[in-house]
């Protein structure tokens, strides 16, 4: 039981951002711990045990409480296995997730849509600029170096479309050998790893295994942190790396074109990208290779993981609502790279752009230069 | 009963296991006026008041005990009131913590010097009821010789204010009478929250210090050694700026450390006398600062195999007891082995200031100590090996430190607490004042 190693020093508790939003102990990770603790003295009292099961969904997964703890608390792997556990111990009380669990499970995506407009709903409005994109779909028996994995909101959501262009446009503009999974691509999980249900994603994970193996990729990349996660820990896919695409284009790219912007940009670090998947280098080496003027956000959260905006929708708007008001944000164009992060931006009215877009201008300019 | 009265009660001593349904509430005040309006129902409702920080105290203070109470969080009084550089002061709220306060003075090229290890979440309020300090009391002092003056708000609504000379209030009666009492800032110091509720600290700050430093490390082949050595620099008067022992660590935490050891930091020029009272090797900033890291983490690491606690921390080796400190450590060893502990890391501030009950300052080693709990251990057993370490400390000539031991074990305090308390009144932790604080003890390991 690794909460019991907490010491309860309170170190987590500042860096919190639900603390930060909330103002009170209860939603600081010392706290959940602390009730793990001393459970057995509340475990009586059914409305306690319910406001638990309750808080343990509102968390946004950051992480940030786990890499400040020194006292070797595994608090992320806690979290996943009390959400687990709460979810068996009182079903009733989740029932607001099954929509989420039966969409994954009927049409493999979060969104409840056919399967098929994977492959179609951005395919339109980027042919002009990916002429050949339609022969750049995965079916069987094609084989390419790269695979990319869209994920489900940069596959279903229109706010993400610019960010779709932007990753394939630079794919044609770096001659890369590409495949994307399109109506073969099955959610990564994440959303149900998320709620403790690891059974329910292995179905998923199976499936996304075989079709990347199946085309010979020696590389996955993905523009979604989650799904990076998930492609990179749970997939176990062999004979590939699983890149994140800053990762990949800082890779390939070491003489970009120079963005030229007079613009000064924040830039938010996703946590499950820096924090979890430990890539930190490579969107800032990128962004220097590129001459992005930027400056670095506060390390903290969006208010957008853990699924808390379907969880905890009012919460997670009032953690953006405290950043923004705090990193005073405004009138910024938040650089980042991660489309959930995107969408709390955008969501709180900030504007926001993903570096492959900053890349995309880049070689734009140049061209327009040319 | 709700969560949010649960979980006051995490904090980091080993008394947390609370009777819950005791806190009738819980408050968050963002201003003195809400801290006032908190009183006041307190006070309406005939409840007891517990005043909470960071909760990082080891002492057990910020639980409030078993009374019926509400607790009131300084969480969100984190408000930095005005900063006077040339007046070399600052007024704040008392829910900031060193580390908040340190940031806001940078600018300013000042600096407030009071830095215990917690101090990322430690308030200043609480550091200031338990009277706390760093690894550098030594030269800065404690809390209370940081500390100019603070408003506080009693349990009647009356509020006074406490500086070094005396009190002050718009009643003036019970002005005349505290002053009466010679009641100054040493009273409040160390009082764990028993006389009311602080409002405001004016605290001293001084410009950054630009005085070079270097560092170092020496080893010692016992305790003994390392006592006799930090013995010799109290009585040089050593400028050290940084000191800190370890005098013992688990294999699990030590890293490539070989305790006993100190790694002190002083002024360079210091250097060939500071040889002539211990084997200094000079060492690389970074090297240094690698130690300070493992120092940092040391309470709140654990073992591969089982879990650490602080039974009782803040041994405070003075006199003989530092003079002997093999023989010391040696003792307390073998009592926590009796009660079937591990000793798992011994480690503190050298040379350090902490002050007696009766106010005056103690110069020697505050030794913390942390040890692996074993296995089904009840909660009377854990109470008994605390209370014989206590019995233990008295025939070692320890002292424990106000800021960590249960308080008023120190007889000449918990007087002094209570004849104040007869003008100011309770109603504030009145658990920590009464005879059956034992009994209270064991209901919360």
């Amino acid at each position: 039981m690794s909460y019991d190693r907490c010491v309860r020093c309170g170190s987590c508790m500042r860096f919190c951002p639900l603390f930060e939003a909330r103002e009170e102990e209860q939603w600081t990770p010392r706290a959940k711990t602390y009730l793990l603790q001393v459970m057995d003295m509340i475990e009586a009292d059914e409305e306690l045990g319910k406001e638990f099961r309750r808080l343990l969904f509102q968390c946004a997964m950051c992480g940030r409480c786990e890499e400040v703890c020194s006292s070797d608390v595994d608090l992320l792997e806690i979290w996943h296995e009390q959400r687990a556990k709460a979810r068996k111990e009182a079903p009733r009380e989740f029932q607001y997730l099954d929509a989420l669990r039966r969409a994954i499970a009927n049409v493999k995506n979060i969104y409840g849509l056919d399967p098929e407009d994977r492959a179609v709903f951005w395919m339109d409005e980027i042919e002009d600029d990916v002429p050949d994109i339609e022969e750049r779909v995965y079916a069987p028996g094609k084989r390419a170096e790269v695979m990319v994995f869209l994920g489900c909101l940069m596959s279903f959501r229109a706010s993400q479309l610019d960010v779709v262009r932007a990753l394939f446009k630079s794919l044609e503009r770096t001659g890369t050998d590409y495949l994307v999974m399109g109506a073969e691509e099955f959610c990564c999980g994440h959303p149900l790893h998320l709620m403790g249900d690891d059974e329910g994603a292995e179905e998923l994970r199976t499936h996304n295994k075989s079709v990347i193996e199946d085309a010979g990729a020696k590389y996955v990349i993905t523009c979604c942190p989650g799904c990076l996660i998930q492609l990179r820990q749970y997939h176990n896919i062999q004979n590939a790396e699983v890149l994140h695409h800053t990762q990949f284009f800082d890779r390939v790219l070491d003489n970009p074109p120079k963005y030229r912007s007079e613009t000064e940009y924040p830039y938010h670090d996703p946590c499950e990208l820096h924090r979890i998947s430990g890539v930190k280098k490579e969107p800032r080496s990128l962004m220097t290779k590129l001459g992005v003027n930027f400056r670095e956000m506060d390390l903290s959260c969006c208010g957008g993981g853990g699924l808390l905006r379907m969880t905890d929708p009012d919460l997670s708007e009032k953690i953006m609502e405290v950043r923004k008001r705090k990193e005073r944000l405004e009138s910024e164009t938040v650089l980042t790279c991660c489309p959930s992060c995107r969408e709390q931006f955008l969501a709180a009215g900030i504007d926001t752009k993903d570096i492959v877009e900053i890349l995309d201008e880049a070689f734009e300019q140049e061209e327009l230069k040319e | 009963m709700r969560l949010r009265d649960v979980v006051i009660g995490a904090n980091a001593s080993i008394f947390y296991r609370l009777d819950f349904s005791k806190i009738k509430d819980v408050f968050y005040p963002h201003t003195e006026e809400e801290a006032e309006q908190a009183i006041r129902f307190a006070r309406e409702r005939s409840l007891r008041i517990t005043v909470k920080g960071g909760g990082s105290g080891l002492s057990g203070a910020c639980t409030g005990g078993n009374d019926e109470r509400i607790v009131i969080s300084t969480l969100w009084l984190n408000k930095i009131l005005r900063i006077d550089p040339q007046g070399g002061y600052i007024d704040v709220q008392p829910g900031l913590t060193p580390d908040l306060i340190n940031e806001a003075l940078k600018p300013y090229g000042m600096k407030f010097y009071v830095a215990p290890s917690s101090r990322d979440v430690a308030t200043v309020g609480g550091i200031l009821s338990t009277d706390g300090g760093g690894n550098d009391t030594w030269v800065n002092g404690t809390m209370r010789d940081n500390t100019l003056r603070v408003r506080m708000i009693l349990y009647d609504g009356r509020k006074i204010t406490v500086t070094r000379e005396g009190v002050e209030s718009e009643d003036e009666e019970l002005a005349e009478e505290l002053n009466r009492l010679r009641v100054t800032l040493d009273d409040v110091a160390s009082s764990h929250g028993t006389l009311g509720f602080v409002t405001e600290l004016r605290l001293q700050i001084r410009p950054l210090s630009e005085e070079s430093v270097v560092g170092g490390v020496a080893h010692f082949d016992d305790a003994t050694q390392l006592g006799q050595a930090i013995h010799r620099m109290i009585e040089a008067r050593s400028p050290i700026k940084y000191g800190e022992a370890i005098v013992a660590a688990h294999p699990d935490v030590r890293e490539d450390l070989r305790p006993p050891l100190i790694t002190l930091q002083f002024p360079g020029d210091y250097a060939d006398d500071l040889r002539e009272i211990l084997d200094i090797e000079l060492l690389p900033d970074e090297q240094v600062d690698r130690m300070k890291d493992i120092r940092i983490k040391l309470p709140k690491r654990n073992p591969k195999q089982g879990i650490q606690l602080a039974l009782f921390e803040g041994y405070g080796l003075h006199g003989r007891s530092l003079l002997n400190m093999q023989a010391t450590v040696d003792a307390i060893n073998e009592l926590l082995e009796s009660h079937r502990y591990t000793p798992f890391a011994k480690y503190g501030h050298a040379p350090s200031k902490w002050y007696l009950g009766d106010n005056t300052a103690a110069y020697g080693m505050v030794m913390h100590s942390r040890e692996i709990r074993p296995e089904h251990t009840t909660r009377e057993e854990v109470l008994n090996t605390i209370l014989d370490i206590v019995d233990l400390c008295e025939k070692l000539g320890v002292t424990p430190k106000p800021e960590h031991k249960w308080p008023f074990s120190d007889t000449v305090k918990l007087n002094r607490l209570r004849e104040i308390r007869r003008v100011v009144g309770g109603g504030f932790n009145d658990f920590l004042l009464r005879d059956d604080y034992r009994e209270v003890l064991r209901s919360m390991v």
